[in-house]
């Protein structure tokens, strides 16, 4: 039940792109179509589970174990540099056209806070490792939901007449606001 | 002299580096693209600009269009005739070119500083689209060049220069990329196909107003008479919505339009530099 919790809340109650907002740069910039949303979501879910296992091994095994703690933000920044590497080179190879649709966004999930967010709350909170396993696979399905969500919203909008100083970012960023209020409705869900 | 911690942390991150390095090395080999050499040397030849004036969202994508034949190797608005005899020496092809004509973008207004009638005083930003979008600017006409030179600012080729409260295009260095078509806030510019051996004539003025209020608002206004559809070559001109437009793939070397130009009572039909003319003038 606990696993199920932390599951819930990273995805719904405490998204880290709605609730925390985090990860705004991709929300933004990959969220015009859906198919980019949907591959982006997903190249960000394989890297936030694997960050999660990863990091916290290194956390539990090497850093705790040796009493050099203060290393994390640069080990962590490591592992995740190195794993967006390799999904961008699986995806040059296997999905090029997704690779292209993603384009500079691709290597930005480096610097995207929400991953290196991610490892740092995992160790905050003291997580074990299913628990951190769970956590980082939550926070990438949760990233996908708000990137899918937006990614719809803003089709419907591209059909709409919008009054023309709300144009673009504008109005992408009253959604944003808006689709964040909205996700407040379910707190509660979750009992803290 | 190290401290312990000094050297635990120095050989932890080093053994992590050492080890995602080792990974990251092994994948390469598994997961290596093999990238076409052709592409990689056609982009060394594009200019790089990422314009899009091919079509093509950026000079890689045209790349790898003309290596797989999709475009044809003079794509390459900016680029030119050079660019496009490079990479037709390199793929072999020849450059299928069709003379005499060319893309340049147009500018339908025509009233200078002393001809724009204002209303008030704009003090706002100096930018067309701000004048626009605060106060319609301060021009009596809602259709003409605000004179702000948004344009000017926008071409990525410098082929625009502000003269006298209108953009005056250089037609050499003009690529038709169409960067100012997007830019003009009234979409004064437009960018037209021209033959090289006929005249460079244009309509200069982008008003759908009816001509009683053309002729208070403007002195150089298309005034919706169609005297130009008379004199004027054959099926050159006509006029829709209240204003005269010019059909630029029905005439060659031989239209005259010398009649149009002297008739139209506002003047609002003029010449305007060709590339041979504008060199001429240098």
């Amino acid at each position: 039940m606990e696993l199920f919790f932390i599951f819930v809340a990273i995805v719904l109650t405490q998204n880290f792109v709605l609730h925390y907002f985090l990860g705004i740069c991709p929300f933004l910039g990959v969220s015009d179509e859906m198919e980019g949303a949907f591959g982006m979501g997903i190249a960000t879910t394989f890297v936030m589970t694997l960050t999660a296992i990863i990091t916290w091994n290194i956390n539990t095994f090497i850093l705790k174990a040796f009493n050099v703690e203060f290393l994390e933000y640069v080990s962590f920044i490591l592992v995740i540099a190195s794993l967006v590497q390799l999904v961008e080179m699986f995806l040059k190879k296997y999905l090029p056209e997704l690779y292209e649709t993603l384009g500079i966004y691709l290597p930005l999930i480096t610097t995207n806070c929400a991953v290196l967010g991610l490892a740092l709350f995992m160790v905050l909170r003291e997580y074990n490792f299913v628990e951190s396993a769970i956590f980082g696979f939550g926070a990438g399905v949760g990233f996908t939901l708000a990137l899918v969500i937006m990614a719809g919203i803003r089709g419907e909008l591209n059909e709409e007449d919008i009054p023309k100083p709300f144009r673009g970012t504008a109005i992408t960023l009253l959604v944003a606001g808006l689709l964040a209020l909205a996700f407040m409705g379910f707190s509660g869900l979750v009992p803290t | 002299m190290f401290g312990p911690v000094v050297i635990i942390s120095a050989s932890t991150m080093a053994g992590l580096g050492l080890l995602f390095a080792g990974l990251l090395g092994f994948a390469h080999t598994k997961l290596k693209v093999e990238e076409d050499p052709e592409v990689t040397e056609i982009e060394d030849i594009l200019p790089g600009l990422d314009c899009g004036a091919c079509g093509y969202p950026g000079c890689n994508q045209l790349a790898k269009a003309v290596a797989e034949g999709e475009a044809p190797p003079d794509s390459c608005v900016p680029g030119g005739e050079e660019v496009a005899e490079e990479i037709a020496d390199l793929l072999g092809l020849e450059v299928s070119s069709e003379p005499g004509r060319m893309r340049l973008a147009v500018v339908h207004c025509g009233a200078n500083n002393e001809e724009k009638n204002r209303v008030g005083n704009y003090e706002g930003v100096e930018s067309c689209r701000t004048a626009e979008l605060t106060t319609g600017g301060n021009m009596k006409c809602e259709y003409g060049c605000l004179g702000y030179g948004d344009c000017a600012r926008a071409c990525p080729f410098d082929a625009i220069e502000m003269v006298d409260g209108l953009p005056r295009i250089d037609p050499d260095n003009c690529t038709a990329c169409g960067e100012c078509v997007e830019t003009c806030p009234r979409d004064i510019i437009v960018v037209e196909e021209l033959d090289l051996e006929g005249d460079f004539v244009k309509v200069a003025c982008n008003s759908e107003d009816e001509g009683s209020a053309v002729r208070e608002k403007c002195d150089v206004g298309c005034i919706a008479c169609g005297l130009c559809e008379q004199v004027g070559p054959d099926e050159v001109f006509s006029v829709e919505d209240n204003l005269s437009q010019m059909d630029y793939s029905g005439y060659g070397d031989d239209a005259d339009f010398a009649m149009a130009i002297d008739k139209c009572p506002t003047g609002c039909i003029i010449r305007f530099p060709s590339p041979q003319e504008a060199s001429e003038t240098d």
